[in-house]
C-alpha cells in the first residue's frame, strides 16, 4: 500500500468520522491486555482506524500472493503464506498456521526420532 | 461524547459458536455495527451468559468482511474461513500494537495510553506506513468530534504528558479557561485544538 494511495482514501472519505469498526468493541479487545488501564479517545480511535488499514492491508497482500496462483478467491492458506512469508504479518504465524497432511505431519515425526536414535 | 448501551450482552458480541467450550451457549451474529458505539466505561456484567475468555472476543465478522471485500478488486471472493481467520488475526493485532503501547506507557510511569503511545507502537512493530495516514485520519476525527460538541466545549487533552507544559499555552486560550476562584495561582488551560503528535 503506498502512502500515495493511503492520501487518497482519507481525502475520499464522506463519513464524517470515518470508521467502520464499532470502537467500544475494540476497546474491549484493548483491555483484555493485561496491565490496561485506561486509554484515552485518541489511542483508541487510532486503533480502531489501525485495524481498519491492517485488514485491507492482510486481504489485499494475501489475495495478490494467492492470486499467481490462477485463483480469484482468498482462502486460508494465502493468509497463511502470508504471515509466514511478510516480515510485517509474521506476528501471525501462531494462529495461523500452515495446514499440512496427517501423513506428510507423521512422516517428519518418524523422521524426528531417526535423527534422536542417531544420538 | 453520548453513551448509548454498551454492548454487555454476551449473545451480541459477535462470539461465534466454535470457539466457546460448551453447547450452553447461545451463537448469535453481533448486529451490524456502523461507526462510534461510544466510549462509556462499562464492566463486563457477565450475568446469566458463561464467563467470556478473553482471547474470544472478536470484532463482528460482517463488518470485517466488508472491509476485506472492499480491499480485493471486484471480481475476488473470499473464502468463509479465510474471513474468521482474519477476524482472529484483527484481535491479535489489537492486542499486538496495545501491549507495546502499553509497555511504553509503564516506562514513561503514565497510567493512560495515548494517541502517540499508539503510533510509536506502530512504527516499532513494523506497521510505519500507517502512521502518516492515521495522523490524517485522527485529524479529521477531531474536527467531526469538535463539530458534534458545540462552541463552548472543553476537552481535557489526556496525553499530552502528565504536567502541563509551556508549549501548552502558547496557542490561543479559547472561551472556556478555568481558574481557581479567581485568583491567577494554577491557571489550567484545556485546549480543544488539536496537538501535533511527535
Amino acid at each position: 500500500m503506498s502512502g500515495k494511495n493511503m492520501e487518497e482514501k482519507v481525502e475520499q472519505a464522506t463519513d464524517r468520522k470515518n470508521i467502520s469498526l464499532p470502537m467500544s468493541r475494540v476497546r474491549l479487545i484493548m483491555k483484555s491486555s493485561p496491565d490496561v488501564s485506561c486509554i484515552n479517545q485518541d489511542a483508541l480511535f487510532l486503533t480502531t482506524k489501525a485495524t481498519e488499514l491492517f485488514v485491507q492491508h492482510l486481504a489485499l497482500s494475501s489475495y495478490k500472493n494467492g492470486s499467481g496462483k490462477e485463483t480469484n478467491t482468498l482462502s486460508y492458506s494465502d493468509l497463511a503464506n502470508a504471515a509466514e512469508e511478510s516480515e510485517t504479518f509474521q506476528f501471525l504465524t501462531d494462529i495461523l498456521p500452515k495446514k499440512i497432511l496427517a501423513r506428510e505431519y507423521l512422516k517428519s515425526l518418524e523422521e524426528m526420532e531417526k535423527v534422536d536414535d542417531n544420538l | 461524547m453520548d453513551g448509548d448501551s454498551s454492548t454487555t450482552d454476551a449473545s451480541q458480541l459477535g462470539i461465534t459458536g466454535e470457539y466457546m467450550a460448551g453447547s450452553h451457549f447461545v451463537l448469535a451474529q453481533a448486529p451490524e455495527d456502523e461507526g462510534d458505539e461510544g466510549l462509556d466505561d462499562h464492566e463486563d456484567g457477565n450475568g446469566s451468559k458463561d464467563n467470556l475468555r478473553e482471547q474470544d472476543i472478536y470484532l463482528p465478522i460482517a463488518n470485517v468482511a466488508r472491509i476485506m471485500k472492499n480491499a480485493i478488486p471486484q471480481t475476488g471472493k473470499i473464502a468463509k474461513d479465510a474471513k474468521e481467520c482474519v477476524q482472529e488475526c484483527v484481535s491479535e493485532f489489537i492486542s499486538f500494537i496495545t501491549s507495546e503501547a502499553s509497555e511504553r506507557c509503564h516506562q514513561e510511569k503514565r497510567k493512560t495510553i495515548n494517541g502517540e503511545d499508539i503510533l510509536f507502537a506502530m512504527s516499532t512493530l513494523g506497521f510505519d506506513m500507517y502512521v502518516e495516514p492515521l495522523k490524517l485520519y485522527l485529524q479529521k476525527f477531531r474536527e467531526a468530534m469538535k463539530g458534534e460538541k458545540g462552541i463552548n466545549t472543553v476537552t481535557v487533552t489526556e496525553g499530552m504528558g502528565e504536567e502541563l507544559t509551556d508549549e501548552t499555552f502558547t496557542n490561543p486560550l479559547p472561551a472556556g479557561i478555568i481558574t481557581a476562584d479567581g485568583q491567577q495561582q494554577n491557571v489550567m488551560v484545556y485546549t480543544t485544538s488539536y496537538q501535533q503528535v511527535r
